[in-house]
C-alpha cells in the first residue's frame, strides 16, 4: 500500500525533474538577451562578489534572492546576458514568476549540467 | 472474486486504477493551481484591469463549487471515467480561450464558465467516488488519502512548471501546453471505466433508495448538516491564507522570494497531511480525526498571531497549516461513505463541497474587506480561530453509521 503510494509520488518527482531541467535550459537566455533576468554564479559566491560582478557588468540589481549568488536583475543595452557571463554568471534566465529560490535552484542546476556537458 | 479479477485486462486492475485516479487528480488539482500565474501576463498583453482576469477566476470557482454536486450525480449515475473524459474536454477548452481570449467576455467564458466547469467535472471527488467503490472498505480511506495527496502533489509541481513554461515559451504557449496536459485525462481515465455504479450490485449494508430521495434524506440528517457546517470553514481557512498571506508577510516585513518559499511549503507538506489523514481515517474515527484538525489550526493560527512573525515562525506555520491543508478531505469524504454507503457519495460529496466554496468566497471578500475597515488582517485571523473552535465542536456530534434510509433493516 505505502510502497504504491512511495513509487508513485517518487516516479512523478523525477519525471517533474527531468521535465524542469529541459524547460529551464529551453529558458537559458542567449548572450545577446537584456531586460529583466535572473542571474546565477557559482554557488558560495558571497553577495558582495556577485553585487560587485553585477555592476561591472553593467546590470542594475533589482532584488537579492535568499540565496546570495542568484539575483534578480535589469539592464536595457543589448547583451546583458554576454556581459553578465563574461564577469562569472553561470546562467541567465528570464525572472521566473515563482519563488526565484526555487527558480535560482533550478537555473543552478541546469548552467551546472551545461558546464559538464562542454569540451 | 478472484477468478472474474484474473479475466479483467491489466489496465483494470486495482494498481493500475488507483494510479490512473491519481494521476487525473494530480493534473486537475495541478493545472488550476498554475492560473494564478497568469493574472500579469494576460492583463498586461491586452491592457485589461487585472480585475477582468480575477472575475474570470472567480467565476471559475463558483463554476467548480456549483457544478461539483451535478457531475457528481452524472457520475453516480453513469459512471466515473466519461465524466471525467468529459470535463478534460471542458476544462482544455476552457484553457485554450484563456490563451486566445480577445475580449473579457471570452476570457470569462473560457477561463471562468468553461475552465470551471470542467475542473468540477474532471475533479479528485469524482475520482475519489470511482475508487471508492472499486476498494475494499478497509482500503477506502486509504485511497481517498492518496488521491487527496496526488492533487496536493499536483499543486506543488504545476506551478513551477507553468512558470518556466511561461519562461521558456511565452503566456500563450504556456496556456496551449497547459490545455494539452488537460486533455491527458482522457486517457488516464480509461482504467476507470470499469467501473459503473448504476450496474453494480449493492453493498450488502445498502439500500436501494433513488437518488432524489437519497438528497433529500441526506439534508435530513443532523450528522450531515454538522459535516457540510464543518467545511465551510475548512474553505474559509484555506482561500484566506492562499490570497492574504503573502501581504500578511509582507506587511510584516517578510521578503517576496521568502513568502513565495513558505507558500512552497504549504503544498509539500500537503502531500504529506493528505496521505497521513488517509491512513489516520481507517484506523480511528474520522470525526475525532476531524475535530482535532480543526483544533490545530486554530492553534496554529494563534501562535502564529501571537508571536512576532520571523522567517522562522513563518516557515513553522506554513508548513503545519499545509499538513493540515486538504487532510480534511479523505476524512470528511469517508463520513459521507459511512453515512450514506457508495452509491450516491460524489453527488452527496458534492454538497457538502458547495459549503467548501461559500467558505473560499467569504475568506477572500472578508479578508479584503476587514483590511480595508481596519488597516490590519488580525480581526480575520481571529474570525479564524473562532470558526476553527466551531467546526471542532462541530464535527464531535457527528455518527460514523448509515443514515436510517440508507441502512438495511
Amino acid at each position: 500500500m505505502h510502497r504504491l503510494a512511495l513509487m508513485l509520488f517518487g516516479s512523478i518527482i523525477v519525471l517533474w525533474l527531468v521535465i524542469m531541467a529541459a524547460l529551464m535550459r529551453a529558458s537559458a537566455l542567449p548572450p545577446e538577451a537584456s531586460g529583466v533576468m535572473l542571474a546565477v554564479f557559482e554557488p558560495g559566491t558571497s553577495s558582495d562578489d556577485a553585487f560587485a560582478k553585477l555592476t561591472r557588468a553593467g546590470a542594475l540589481p533589482i532584488r537579492e534572492t535568499a540565496f546570495g549568488f542568484i539575483w534578480v536583475v535589469s539592464g536595457d543595452p543589448p547583451g546583458l546576458a554576454g556581459k553578465l557571463a563574461a564577469v562569472g554568471a553561470i546562467g541567465t534566465y528570464r525572472e521566473l514568476p515563482v519563488s526565484t529560490n526555487i527558480a535560482g535552484c533550478f537555473a543552478w542546476a541546469d548552467a551546472t549540467v551545461a558546464s559538464s556537458l562542454q569540451p | 472474486m478472484n477468478d472474474t479479477a484474473s479475466k479483467l485486462p491489466w489496465y483494470f486492475t486495482p494498481t493500475v486504477v488507483i494510479v490512473a485516479g491519481c494521476l487525473v487528480a494530480m493534473v486537475n488539482y495541478g493545472v488550476r493551481s498554475s492560473f494564478g500565474l497568469f493574472t500579469g501576463p494576460i492583463s498586461e498583453a491586452h491592457a485589461w484591469p487585472r480585475e477582468t482576469f480575477s472575475f474570470a477566476m472567480a467565476l471559475q470557482n463558483l463554476l467548480w463549487g456549483l457544478a461539483t454536486p451535478v457531475a457528481g450525480a452524472v457520475a453516480d449515475r453513469y459512471g466515473s471515467a466519461k465524466v471525467l473524459m468529459a470535463g478534460a474536454v471542458f476544462y482544455a477548452a476552457g484553457t485554450l480561450m484563456m490563451a486566445f481570449a480577445d475580449s473579457p467576455m471570452a476570457l470569462h467564458f473560457g477561463g471562468g464558465l468553461l475552465a470551471g466547469t470542467g475542473i468540477a467535472v474532471s475533479s479528485f471527488s469524482i475520482v475519489m467516488a470511482a475508487l471508492g467503490r472499486i476498494v475494499p472498505p478497509e482500503k477506502r480511506s486509504w485511497v481517498f488519502g492518496i488521491v487527496t495527496a496526488a492533487s496536493s502533489l499536483g499543486q506543488f509541481i504545476f506551478a513551477p512548471l507553468a512558470a518556466a513554461l511561461i519562461s521558456a515559451y511565452g503566456w500563450q504557449a504556456a496556456l496551449v501546453i497547459l490545455a494539452a496536459s488537460v486533455l491527458l485525462i482522457v486517457p488516464m481515465a480509461i482504467p476507470l471505466l470499469n467501473q459503473r455504479p448504476a450496474a453494480s450490485k449493492l453493498a450488502s449494508t445498502e439500500t436501494e433508495i433513488s437518488m432524489g430521495e437519497a438528497v433529500r434524506s441526506a439534508f435530513t440528517h443532523p450528522s450531515y448538516l454538522l459535516l457540510v457546517a464543518g467545511f465551510f470553514v475548512c474553505g474559509f481557512h484555506l482561500a484566506f491564507i492562499l490570497v492574504h498571506l503573502p501581504p500578511y508577510l509582507a506587511d510584516h516585513g517578510i521578503s517576496k522570494e521568502f513568502a513565495g518559499f513558505a507558500m512552497g511549503a504549504i503544498g509539500l507538506f500537503n502531500v504529506i497531511g493528505a496521505y497521513t489523514s488517509g491512513i489516520i481515517g481507517g484506523k480511528y474515527q474520522k470525526r475525532l480525526s476531524l475535530s482535532l484538525i480543526y483544533l490545530l489550526r486554530g492553534i496554529a493560527i494563534t501562535a502564529f498571531v501571537l508571536l512576532p512573525v520571523t522567517p522562522v515562525t513563518t516557515l513553522i506555520f506554513t508548513a503545519s497549516f499545509g499538513l493540515l491543508w486538504l487532510s480534511t478531505v479523505p476524512l470528511t469524504m469517508g463520513l459521507v461513505v459511512a453515512m450514506f454507503g457508495t452509491r450516491y457519495m460524489a453527488t452527496l460529496y458534492g454538497f457538502v463541497f458547495i459549503s467548501h466554496q461559500l467558505g473560499s468566497a467569504l475568506g477572500v471578500w472578508l479578508g479584503g474587506k476587514l483590511y480595508d475597515q481596519f488597516g490590519s488582517y488580525d480581526p480575520v485571523w481571529w474570525i479564524g480561530v473562532a470558526l476553527s473552535l466551531f467546526a471542532a465542536v462541530v464535527n464531535l456530534p457527528i455518527r460514523e453509521t448509515r443514515a436510517p434510509k440508507f441502512a438495511t433493516a
